[in-house]
């Protein structure tokens, strides 16, 4: 009985799945991480990129058609992203494929994409080698080289602070940041007093406190996610450590202001919101997202909006309605959106400017901007 | 087609890997949390032998070969401890290994290693080739159970003390036993490389030990039809629940649950039970 | 100076992992279990705490109520989770607790969000400044006096009570103790519940420190208190106690020193495997 019980309701479950698609729709495969460690990064991408196709489909759509997101959870695992790639090319059909995931789940899909010459956009996730998958592959957020040069010169020049000590990330984001901030350091008269690193799994950083401190560096270039910086950031202020402390995008989320609290005022980070931003795609993306949310909006779900925008820019631009048009469509676009002016170099990578942000009385707030296009050019191959 | 011929060698892989962690947990007691380890091991070496245009075929004992070792070494090192201890050494054993890829540059570090190249035999020669190896592994698996060696190992599992009493070098057959697990688990290493074409400290870690010791687990430790089905059923379940993406992890691990509450001798239990009370007989 | 810091920070951490450690021990002492689910109730602890505070204002009355919901939840998962799997091996019970583990997770995760929760605003931020430039947090002083009071009374209650003795004796020697007439069935209700609310109150703490709970908050809890409680011996509290501590203080000084080397817990497991090699059967256990 039970039993019987059971297979009415994997049928009727079936069923339901198979009556949300409609036929007219266009679809963009997402794979995205909803469950196990990497949540809650899925769930701020799949906000934003529905907010992107909720604003498409109520503009009119691409030619009459409506757009539609083939939604997986991949747990930011290349294991579950090799299938979850498959499926959405053969049997959802989609004409593009976004990633919302972090970097190993996205490499290992970009490879599929490729294979299969379907474009794919890679939001956030900064592994160098994802674009090198093929010519197929792009990515609108900076890899992380591009980024920790932009905080070299933020520390070095605009803050003229020369002693920094470093503490990574121990991940492809950490590691990529530092490698970058490290290559540009001695442009900027920096000179690197010490160096540290800790897991995606520490939040209590007392060691590396102590030690820093006694390092006494004019600042402190940090890595890591909200849920890292957070408690790295409230740490270093107790213990009376009262230079400035660089961060990047991970850091960029209204929860590590939650919490890190006080001492999170006048904390700088290099990323790619602008949050007192006067560009009617920005401003619009952050007041629809508060309010489809129900919270403030952070950098992963302004670069799924905006890679969601690219994808249906490029739809409605394509000179066809095949894979190949469409691919050259993306790699000609030159499109303004929520993160700033998106235009793809050859490799695929994007090319934009660096925001500055800096946390006042409790919320992000524009500092300046990093737009030096020697500094930031992207790896070209 | 190309999904259900991703399907079967992501089934075929796990099945194999299961079974060589039933050979070790199931056949000769010694359970392992640190499987994934030699999984790992023989990802890296085949990994890092094809980027250097050797071709797969002759990374595969190479790749069992490597894993072996340190299968060997971690098997000497586990004689001294046994039961809990065993299991928690095994997991320490996890741990360094991902401790140390995770710092050397050599191994991709945290990058990983990107762009491992085709086989070349093709999706589906690719499938063919990791069905046959499992295939002849469960065989292989039968053969010894039924085999003096399989005795010996169950023997080991019931109780090593007895085992030692009648003269028997249990230390001698615990090591084989790592072996053959170890190295097999770096074959199935070098087919999961080249299967999804990056490999990266957590693909190896913790997770990965704790899902294949519950397939072996929940197919019926000891049972190879059993693990064969788990494994296919578990390595595919995410895919299967994505209907229902959001309770995806919690109905998994619901099911392990009750399936360790309600039958812990895993499917093959459950089965036996049920054709039990289906025919009527009494055990 | 530097070496007194990483000392402090060392002990701190040492408590954190004592006042978790201790209840997994308990439960192996007296019934053979790897209770891996124990560090869900280390996230429990840090959630109840984080919530009850931020709607009473009252740090003390959130660490009370989180031990007393936490310790009623570990009895139930014995009634319902590990009673009757006892008489199976031991892995079975293993297993059974990591799918515990893992679902509950998930139930943070779907139950309180993705993103995690902070106080309001985060209790105790003050420190001591004890001599110049050296500073101890409120907030780390707490973790450490609450380590000692509580591990002490402990101590105490299980020297010079009844129910104490009782306990000592389940421990060694079940069946005596049932021919003695101790209640070994409540015993265990009582372990759990002990060992269950010094969880909640090490989650309560974490949570203090970091000012931020989330759904995984446990996972690292979840294997390096099974280290632990191996590294002291299975089942022996003192060598827990030592365990705790010498991890905490190796791994503070670890990360400073050989932290390009190796990580943390791999540092961890290697002093493991190092210590298991010379003695298999723990720090303090005897064979």
């Amino acid at each position: 009985m039970a039993l019987k019980t059971t297979f009415t309701g994997l049928a009727l479950g079936l069923s339901m799945i198979a009556g949300i698609a409609h036929a007219d729709n266009i679809k963009i495969g997402f794979n995205v991480p909803l469950t196990g460690f990497a949540a809650a990064d899925g769930k701020s991408a799949l906000n934003g990129a529905e907010l992107a196709v909720e604003q498409v489909n109520s503009a009119g759509g691409i030619n009459g058609h409506n757009i539609e997101l083939a939604v997986y959870d991949d747990q930011a695992s290349p294991k579950e992203a090799v299938p979850i790639a498959q499926k959405l090319i053969e049997k959802d059909k989609v004409v593009a494929g976004i990633s919302g995931s972090y970097s190993g789940a996205t490499r290992a899909s970009a490879g599929i994409y490729q294979e299969a010459k379907i474009p794919y956009v890679s939001a956030f996730a900064i592994h160098p080698d994802i674009t090198r998958a093929g010519d197929y592959i792009f990515r609108t957020a900076f890899v992380g080289e591009v980024q920790g040069r932009a905080g070299a010169k933020l520390i070095g020049e605009m803050l003229g602070k020369k002693r920094v000590a470093i503490i990574t990330l121990k991940n492809d984001f950490g590691k990529s940041l530092a490698a970058g901030f490290k290559e540009a350091a001695s442009k900027f008269g920096i000179e690197i007093v010490s160096e540290y690193e800790y897991s995606i799994k520490d939040r209590q950083f007392g060691p590396i406190v102590s030690k820093v401190k006694s390092d006494k560096p004019d600042a402190i270039y940090a890595s890591g996610y909200f849920f890292t910086a957070g408690p790295l950031v409230s740490q270093l202020r107790s213990a009376g450590v009262d230079v400035p402390i660089i961060g990047q995008e991970g850091y960029d989320s209204q929860k590590f202001i939650e919490i890190a609290g006080a001492a999170s005022d006048g904390i700088i980070i290099t990323t790619s919101l602008d949050r007192d931003s006067k560009s009617a795609e920005t401003m619009a993306f952050i007041s629809a997202y508060e309010k489809k949310a129900g919270q403030k909006t952070d950098m992963v779900a302004a670069s799924a909006h905006t890679a969601v925008h690219v994808i249906a820019a490029a739809l409605k631009n394509a000179s066809g309605m095949d894979a190949s048009a469409l691919r050259a469509a993306i790699a000609a676009t030159n499109l303004p959106a929520s993160i700033g002016t998106i235009s793809f170099n050859a490799l695929g990578e994007v090319q934009k400017d660096v925001q500055v942000q800096v946390v006042k009385d409790g919320n992000w707030h524009h500092h300046s901007v990093i737009s030096d296009a020697d500094l930031l050019a992207p790896p070209n191959e | 087609m190309a999904y259900e011929i991703t399907l079967m060698t992501t089934i075929a892989i796990s099945i194999l890997f299961a079974l060589s962690l039933n050979f070790i947990s199931g056949f000769c007691g010694q359970i392992s949390l640190g499987h994934a380890a030699f999984l790992g091991t023989g990802a890296y070496t085949s990994a890092l032998m094809t980027k250097a245009s050797i071709p797969f075929l002759i990374t595969l004992p190479v790749s069992a070969l490597t894993a072996g070792i340190l299968g060997f070494v971690i098997g000497l090192t586990s004689l001294r401890v046994r039961h809990d201890f065993l299991a928690i050494t095994t997991m320490g054993a996890g741990f360094l290994f991902v401790g140390i890829i995770r710092q050397q540059d050599f191994f991709g570090g945290e990058i990983g290693i990107s762009g491992i190249p085709a086989t070349g035999l093709g999706r589906i020669g690719f499938m063919s080739l990791c069905l046959a190896l499992a295939a002849a592994f469960a065989l292989f698996s039968i053969l010894i159970r039924g085999s003096w060696m399989g005795f010996v190992f169950s023997s080991i599992a019931d109780n090593e003390d007895v085992t030692r009493i009648l003269g028997i070098n249990a230390s001698a057959y615990k090591l084989i036993a790592f072996v053959i697990g170890t190295a097999t688990a770096g074959v199935a290493g070098a087919l999961y490389a080249h299967h999804f074409r990056f490999i990266g400290p957590d693909s190896f870690g913790f997770v990965e030990s704790i899902s294949v010791l519950a397939m072996v687990i929940v197919g019926g430790i000891g049972s190879v039809a059993g693990i064969v089905f788990s494994a296919a059923l578990l390595s595919v379940m995410p895919l299967l629940f994505q209907f229902i993406d959001d309770y995806k992890l919690l109905l998994y691990s619901a099911l392990l649950f009750a399936m360790m509450r309600f039958s812990p001798d895993g499917l093959a239990g459950l089965c036996v039970r049920t054709y039990r009370k289906l025919t009527g007989a009494r055990a | 100076m530097l070496y007194l810091e990483l000392l402090i920070q060392g002990i701190v951490q040492g408590s954190i992992y004592a006042l978790i450690a201790l209840g997994l021990t308990l439960v192996y002492g007296l019934l053979r279990i790897l209770h891996v689910a124990h560090a869900a109730l280390f996230t429990l602890g840090g959630y109840i705490g984080v919530i009850v505070t931020n709607q009473s204002g009252s740090l003390v009355f959130a660490m009370f109520v989180a031990a007393i919901l936490v310790g009623l939840v570990g009895m139930a998962i014995y009634k319902l989770a590990y009673e009757p799997l006892l008489n199976q091996p031991p892995f079975i019970a293993l297993i059974a607790s990591i799918a515990l583990f893992i679902a509950s997770e998930e139930l943070f995760r779907i139950g309180f969000g993705p993103y995690g929760i902070s106080y309001a605003s985060q209790p105790l931020t003050g420190h001591l400044e004890l001599f110049a430039g050296f500073r101890l947090k409120y907030a780390e002083i707490l973790v450490i006096g609450m380590s000692i009071i509580i591990l002490s009374i402990l101590a105490y209650l299980s020297v010079n009570t009844r129910i104490g003795v009782a306990w000592r004796a389940s421990v060694t020697d079940p069946s005596m103790a049932r021919a003695f007439g101790v209640n070994i069935q409540n015993v265990r209700y009582m372990n759990f519940f002990i060992g269950s609310a010094l969880a909640a109150i090490a989650g309560v703490l974490v949570a203090l420190l970091n000012n931020f709970v989330e759904p995984t908050m446990g996972s690292v809890a979840s294997y390096k208190a099974l280290a632990i409680i191996v590294l002291g011996g299975l089942g022996n509290i003192r060598g827990t106690l030592l365990a705790s501590m010498l991890l905490g203080v190796i791994e503070a000084f670890g990360t400073i020193y050989i932290g390009h080397l190796i990580d943390r817990d791999a540092l961890a497991f290697g002093f493991l495997i190092i210590v298991l090699m010379i003695r298999p059967q723990g720090l303090l256990g005897v064979k």
